[in-house]
């Protein structure tokens, strides 16, 4: 049965956040992706009141990368997390946005080595020995906690291109794919499948996600005018071959670009059109929701995302999954 | 006089959607700074272990809506309940 994941932005005060973590898990989510962004308030903060709020919802960074934070720090957090909710807390990990990281002062050289030696160390520590490891990108000596974590703990790497994505099928326990369209889900999944098959796995032992740009509202124009603002940076940080896949018009693209990068918000939102709607996010009424979700269900997805913007007031939308998405797939 | 008491004030009818505006003023609130960290702990021990709509969830809710947004929670008592006695006690409370 497919699992429902959500994911939030830690760009309020804490306890905002948290309220959400725990209306998701009162309202029958699965799992619970916090975002990590130096910008915003920080993941292990938000994630370690999660855990005190809530009791059952699995959770973790969605996705947090190895440049900012080293990955042995990520290991420790991860492990001192599971001592507050044994056996709920994953690991998403990621290369990280380079302009992002760029305006930290962070080259991201290496993206597929790091993201691959980051998971060895992260794993290595896990098993609370000491830890020598001779990387592309991280190396370790002798390293070891001075106390013992419960165990392993799952992880999920967030992949787009096909090298991180193969890559994610051999190493990774699940693969968190940022798209919204079957075209980009079967893309995936054929890739995946490829590193599974290196790794002599089955396609069964990873779980496929979609992380989705999500907006539901019972009057569609509310969902995807509420949409509209992700999708736009979406387009704007979208290769061409990807707006070529959807068939959306580069002139368009560029145009949203531009605006974006000048600052004119309203321009570049305004900008975005029913096609990119449609290709980079899932918006509209429950029922319109639960067609796309299925869609997505066929190209092999095992668990679905619901991300930013979630609809046009988050309280009231994650009540309408509760009410009229998830129930068809659970019921 | 205390919160629990201000919703005593409040028909019993009226608790399901107050609760709900006030939620919206609450999480959509930019003062954020205003509330104190125990507040912040009451408002999400009592989202966790039960929900705003009964007496002691609305009573939690209506001292966190009254820190975040007093003009708009007491306006919205006054002229879209009809309970100005509600909103005069808020503002007394608060005071």
């Amino acid at each position: 049965m497919v699992k429902f994941g959500i994911e939030f932005v830690p760009k309020e005060a804490y306890w905002k956040t948290v309220y959400y973590a725990v209306q998701s898990e009162k309202r029958g989510f699965d799992n619970l992706w916090i975002t990590d962004h130096y910008n915003n308030r920080n993941v292990y903060v938000t994630l370690a009141a999660t855990a005190i709020y809530t009791k059952k919802i699995i959770f973790g960074p969605g996705v947090t990368n190895p440049y900012l934070v080293n990955p042995v720090m990520t290991a420790q957090s991860l492990a001192s997390l599971d001592e507050m909710a044994p056996g709920r807390v994953v690991l998403g990990m990621g290369a990280g946005d380079k302009t992002t990281l760029a305006s930290t002062g962070i080259e991201a050289k290496k993206q597929l080595s790091a993201v691959v030696d980051a998971i060895t160390i992260f794993k290595a520590m896990l098993d609370g020995k000491s830890v020598t490891y001779e990387g592309k990108v991280f190396q370790v000596k002798g390293t070891k906690f001075n106390f013992k974590p419960r165990g392993q703990i799952p992880v999920y790497i967030g992949a787009q291109g096909p090298k991180m994505l193969a890559t994610a099928g051999k190493i990774g326990d699940g693969v968190l794919i940022n798209a919204s369209h079957p075209k980009d889900i079967d893309y995936a999944v054929g890739q995946i499948k490829m590193g599974v098959n290196e790794a002599g796995k089955n396609l069964a032992d990873i779980d496929v996600t979609a992380y989705t740009s999500f907006s539901v509202h019972k009057k569609p124009e509310k969902a995807t005018k509420a949409a509209s603002p992700v999708v736009a940076f979406i387009v704007a940080g979208s290769p061409n071959v990807i707006l070529e896949r959807h068939g959306i018009d580069l002139d368009k693209a560029n145009e949203i670009r531009g605006a974006l990068k000048k600052g004119d918000f309203g321009g570049a939102f305004g900008s975005v059109s029913p096609d990119m709607i449609e290709a980079f996010s899932i918006a509209g009424t429950p029922d319109v929701c639960i067609q796309k979700i299925t869609r997505l269900l066929k190209a092999g997805i095992t668990q679905f995302v619901v991300g930013s913007p979630i609809g046009p007031n988050a309280r009231k939308s994650i009540d309408l999954i509760s009410e009229q998405v998830i129930p068809h797939f659970k019921e | 006089m205390d919160y629990p008491k201000i919703v005593k004030m409040i028909p019993v009818e009226k608790r399901g959607a107050i609760s709900e505006k006030l939620l919206n003023y609450v999480l959509k609130s930019k003062k954020e700074k205003k509330l104190t960290s125990g507040m912040a702990q009451c408002f999400l021990l009592q989202w966790q272990t039960s929900t705003f709509d009964n007496e002691v969830g609305l009573a939690v809710l209506l001292e966190t809506a009254a820190v975040l947004e007093l003009e708009k929670t007491t306006e919205f008592l006054e002229q879209e309940c009809q309970l100005a006695e509600v909103a005069k006690a808020l503002k007394e409370t608060i005071a």
